[in-house]
């Protein structure tokens, strides 16, 4: 598999006194596509906050293909190659679809600070943009403003947003929370076609466990801020300690639960 | 007709209509109109951060102060060609907004308008008690329109209001040019995006806070520039420019012609210059009637007087319902 893509040491956080990572020492590699599970308050997004730079490291390390990146500030990071959606939608709301896709084409090659050339003629980010748009099926909806959109497109353009940083690792926070099935069949079918294409690699947060255990190759259970178990699904499925977290029920029965929202 | 080919029409017929003026009307018109210019430079380039960045700054005056006594001291010092003296105020402008913006934008909303607020309090007492330097209270005066000389070649006088009143519409037209197209550019999305989503934007790949200071420093440039063009125009430079009195003059102009176009805060300008002329010839308590406009406009058509405009035209140009 070669060098890692993304490695932590000894990664803390606490919140007064809960805690909600403890001592993680997390690999990451390059085109696995993994899923990171957990009950609720496991540290699940946490761990997303600390590797993108939304919180403070309060204790450890994270290292992103061999360099240190603990204390980069969120853009630094977001162009080395490691970019997030957010779980509650999280885009440009007064802005079209186009332009909200537009805005980490243009910061990602350098054109965001051109203050007299028009927008309309950067053709090349013209053309990548609606590249981005086809791949999340919103290319009909491009003139529409964000504010305008069923909260489906709406998650569809989340994650379009986070494309277009062209990451070389994404973490999706429950990309599909609230999307109803078909919209949810489209959007995995998607980040599946993508994850192929071998560009990005996927680290994915879900609470649906068959969304889980039909896309991931590799799962991390977290428990209380520590890592319970981390494997395959089968390894996992098969996991007793896993089992006795989710209350000793049968996993199957037990996975089919879903977030309310 | 396309948009862009209305607003083109609709800029040009503007523009000959200010060329015009002169011409036309009287003494006092012409110097109205440069006032109302001077107050379009000062709103236009101030709704890039409010409206564009959606960043409010209480401060603004400090720097169309630096600019009306940067170029008051170079005129006294230096050199009393005027295009150097626009140069060296709004050079001075830059430097101060440099230097104020990089303390600000750090911070946001209400901490921000309070930091810029402070600044510009500091700057006006500063200026205040320099008297050696400043003029105190009495401001910088005898500040003279040289004709501007290119190379010794030929010159352009602009000694009487008439004639600086086409330099002034020069910069006024270059201001409106330079802030439409920042409007239209990949700088200007990028600053829609911090407007409407910091957070997300610095996620995006960009680093917001330099272009917070970017956009601070080139307001405070279009500010300078105005502030330089009023020394000119009233030979004087005086310590209340940079009064936080002064400082909310783009807001209230930007609020009342509406946040969200470029030619909302040239509306407003034009509407707050002419009715503080007509308001004062009755009553010394013009803000009183002043306020009263703006608390309907807030109220009732928060769009200001462009949107509102803006709203009813497609209304009346909808398909269908007509």
């Amino acid at each position: 598999m070669g060098a890692p893509l993304l490695t932590t040491e000894k990664l803390s956080n606490h919140f007064g006194m809960v805690c909600t990572a403890r001592d993680l020492d997390l690999r990451f590699e390059r085109g696995v596509l993994t899923s990171i599970i957990g009950p609720n308050g496991a540290g699940k997004s946490t761990l997303i906050n600390l590797l993108t730079g939304h919180l403070p490291v309060q204790a450890g390390k994270i290292l992103f293909q061999g360099r240190e990146i603990t204390r980069l500030p969120i853009h630094r990071r977001v162009r080395m190659g490691i970019c997030r959606s957010f779980q509650v939608v999280n885009v440009f709301p007064e802005l079209t679809v186009a332009q909200n896709v537009m805005i980490p084409v243009l910061a990602r090659t350098g054109r965001s600070w051109r203050p007299i050339r028009s927008l309309s003629r950067e053709t090349a980010v013209m053309r990548e943009t609606e590249a981005f748009l086809e791949k999340v099926a919103l290319l009909t909806e491009r003139d529409t403003p964000a504010t305008a959109l069923s909260h489906g497109d709406l998650r569809l353009l989340e994650v379009g947003v986070a494309l277009a940083a062209a990451p070389t690792l994404l973490f999706l926070d429950e990309p599909t929370a609230g999307m109803n099935p078909v919209e949810r069949v489209r959007l995995l079918e998607n980040i599946r076609e993508l994850a192929r294409e071998g560009r990005t690699t996927f680290v994915v947060v879900e609470h649906d466990m068959d969304v889980v255990f039909s896309l991931s190759e590799r799962i991390i259970v977290l428990h209380r801020g520590e890592v319970l178990c981390d494997g395959t699904p089968e390894a996992v499925r098969a996991d007793a300690k896993v089992r006795e977290v989710y209350l000793g029920d049968d996993v199957s029965d037990l996975f089919r639960y879903r977030e309310e929202e | 007709m396309k948009a862009e080919t209305r607003n083109a029409a609709a800029a040009a017929a503007v523009l000959l209509a200010l060329c015009a003026v002169p011409f036309l009307a009287g003494k006092f018109t012409v110097y109205l109109t440069m006032r109302i210019m001077l107050l379009g430079i000062f709103a236009v380039g101030y709704n890039l951060l409010l409206g564009q960045t959606g960043l409010l700054s209480f401060g603004h005056g400090a720097f169309y102060a630096a600019g009306a006594y940067g170029l008051g001291f170079f005129g006294l010092h230096v050199s009393g060609h005027p295009l150097f003296g626009v140069a060296a105020g709004v050079a001075a402008a830059v430097l101060l907004a440099v230097l104020v913006g990089y303390l600000c934008v750090r911070h946001t909303e209400i901490y921000f308008a309070m930091l810029t607020l402070a600044c510009g309090m500091m700057v006006f007492s500063l200026i205040w008690n320099a008297r050696e330097i400043t003029g105190g209270d009495d401001g910088l005066i005898g500040i003279m329109r040289s004709p501007v000389s290119f190379f010794g070649l030929f010159k352009i006088p602009i000694g009487t209001d008439r004639q600086f009143y086409f330099f002034v519409l020069v910069f006024f037209a270059f201001s409106v040019w330079a802030a439409h197209r920042i409007r239209q550019s990949p700088f200007g999305l990028a600053l829609a995006g911090i407007r409407e989503n910091a957070r997300r934007s610095e996620f995006a790949g960009v680093p917001v806070r330099r272009y917070r200071l970017a956009v601070f420093v080139l307001s405070g440039a279009f500010a300078g520039l105005s502030g330089s063009l009023e020394a000119l125009l009233e030979s004087n430079a005086r310590p209340f420019m940079a009064h936080w009195t002064h400082s909310a003059e783009p807001v209230l102009v930007s609020l009342l012609g509406g946040l969200s176009s470029l030619a909302g805060p040239l509306v407003g300008g034009a509407i707050f210059v002419a009715m503080r002329e007509i308001i004062q010839r009755f009553t010394e308590n013009w803000m009183l009637g002043f306020g009263i406009v703006l608390l309907v406009i807030i109220m009732g058509f928060r769009g200001g007087v462009m949107g509102t405009l803006s709203a009813l035209f497609r209304k009346a140009t909808a398909p269908g319902e007509g």
